[in-house]
């Protein structure tokens, strides 16, 4: 399954600071009034929305629509019309390339050794017969793509989803996610590399990279996000029960990805003795 | 011995009978949905106005979706709050709400195709997986789910990239009553007034 970016409406990369500015304004803004105790119906549906912080988190959300509305979008947008959709899909493929050692080593912290094996045999396949990963080569080979980060990663683990969290700039979340997110910015060698004297190639490439990851998935739910904004009584909710949904599907197809390391060709002795 | 052996046959053959039962409907499940996403294609890419195509949408929608089931499941707990006049308005509101998305995105899915999955029972329904391609656009995943599937098939559910249609609209309803004292009047307005914005 591929990655649905629709619920990040987000610039990835962009300054750090402020996320972590937005968490301390998180810890002292408004809490959603809890049902009264004698309408049991109305507690279920308030514990199962789980989003303590409604007020400030739909103050986010207006601020990343308003962003979106004048910047992300528009770029969009523009992208759309200027770029033919064969090279937005190879620029695409570029960008999911560079992301594959974030990806192999939750993979790996997920113990999950063929998904591991997918990844990095993408990567080489793509970097060299996919042309630097213009072309994803890797899947018509039999190494189809997966998403891992360390948001999965963690729920792999035991770790619970908590309450709904609207960040700014970064979009839907939870401190699940939050910290995941976090956790794979230090995961990517991308981000250690460059640091020397001679940057200025780095940097570059760095803003580049996070500012096309931005316009590509925004791109790439252009459609469905307008769908969505046009159709929902309470645009915010919609979002809410989406991200969640997804991410819990993600999670479930991480969770039940128990292939077999021994690949098929190879006759184990198990087998060896029955035939 | 002879009858005990016959017993444990016997057990184990109806054990086994609810399975080939279930796999069978599962079968059938995916012959529907076949026949319906063919149906839907061929409306989506063929010729014929926004208005003739609004007419053959509503028609497949009518035949193969349960629609009051899904706005039951969609109002969640305040249908039973709901008096029997205000359940009437809202059914053929939310009918006309689902008729208007789906013809919205006419356009959107132009050109659109899709590949059958494997189809598999799940508690009294079936779940069909297909992938849906659109031009310009990653494949997506999208499961059916299909109640009755070996008598009276209907799909009461549509599951993309892991996220179900009727839940989301369930949420997006609940979160709009809350906001509104949990006043069904005010949403069944909110419904009509986005019916009559989008045609």
């Amino acid at each position: 399954m591929r990655s649905l970016p629709c619920l990040r409406l987000s610039f990835f990369g962009a300054p750090r600071l402020l996320a972590l500015s937005a968490l301390l304004v998180l810890g002292i803004s408004g809490c959603a009034t809890k049902p009264p105790a004698d309408d049991p119906e109305a507690v279920a549906d308030y514990q199962q929305t789980n989003d303590p912080l409604e007020p400030t988190n739909r103050v986010f959300y207006a601020v990343n629509n308003g962003l979106d509305t004048v910047i992300l979008r528009p770029a969009a947008l523009a992208y759309r019309y200027a770029v033919p959709g064969v090279v937005r899909e190879g620029v695409h493929n570029v960008l999911s390339n560079i992301g594959s050692p974030v990806r192999l080593a939750n993979d790996v912290l997920e113990g999950k050794p063929r998904r591991a094996g997918d990844t990095t045999m993408r990567f080489l396949i793509n970097t060299t017969a996919g042309l630097l990963g213009i072309f994803d080569v890797a899947t018509k080979w039999g190494y189809p793509a997966h998403d891992s980060d360390f948001g999965m990663t963690l729920a792999l683990w035991g770790v619970p989803e908590g309450p709904f969290l609207f960040l700014p700039i970064l979009g839907p979340s939870d401190p699940r996610d939050a910290a995941g997110f976090g956790a794979d910015i230090v995961l990517d060698p991308f981000t250690w590399i460059g640091t020397g004297p001679n940057r200025t190639g780095w940097t570059a490439f760095k803003w580049s990279r996070q500012g096309m990851n931005a316009v590509d998935s925004r791109e790439r739910v252009l459609d469905a996000v307008d769908q969505i904004k046009k159709t929902a009584l309470d645009p915010y909710a919609t979002f809410r029960s989406l991200y969640r949904q997804h991410r819990r599907a993600q999670i479930e197809d991480l969770r039940k990805d128990n292939r077999s390391t021994v690949p098929a060709w190879f006759t184990s002795p198990a087998n060896a003795s029955t035939n | 011995m002879i009858t005990r052996r016959y017993l444990l046959s016997f057990a184990a053959l109806s054990a086994l009978m609810p399975l080939s039962v279930r796999a069978q409907s599962a079968d059938k499940a995916a012959a529907f949905i076949k026949s319906t996403g063919d149906q839907l294609v061929a409306v989506v890419n063929g010729p014929g106005s926004a208005s003739a195509k609004r007419v053959q949408m509503t028609k497949i929608l009518d035949a193969d979706v349960d629609v009051e089931g899904i706005g039951r499941f969609c109002l969640g707990r305040y249908w039973r709050q709901a008096t029997p006049e205000q359940q009437k308005q809202y059914l053929s509101v939310f009918h006309e709400v689902l008729v208007t998305n789906i013809t919205a995105k006419l356009g959107e899915y132009q050109g659109v195709t899709f590949t059958m999955g494997r189809s598999r029972p799940q508690d009294e329904e079936a779940v069909v997986s297909t992938t849906v391609v659109r031009p310009n656009n990653p494949p997506a995943a999208v499961d059916w789910i299909v109640a009755n599937p070996s008598t009276a098939p209907k799909i009461i559910d549509v599951v993309a990239e892991g996220t179900s249609l009727r839940l989301t609209q369930r949420q997006d309803y609940a979160s709009y009553l809350t906001h509104n004292n949990g006043k069904l009047d005010a949403l069944i307005t909110a419904m009509k007034n986005q019916v009559s914005q989008s045609s």
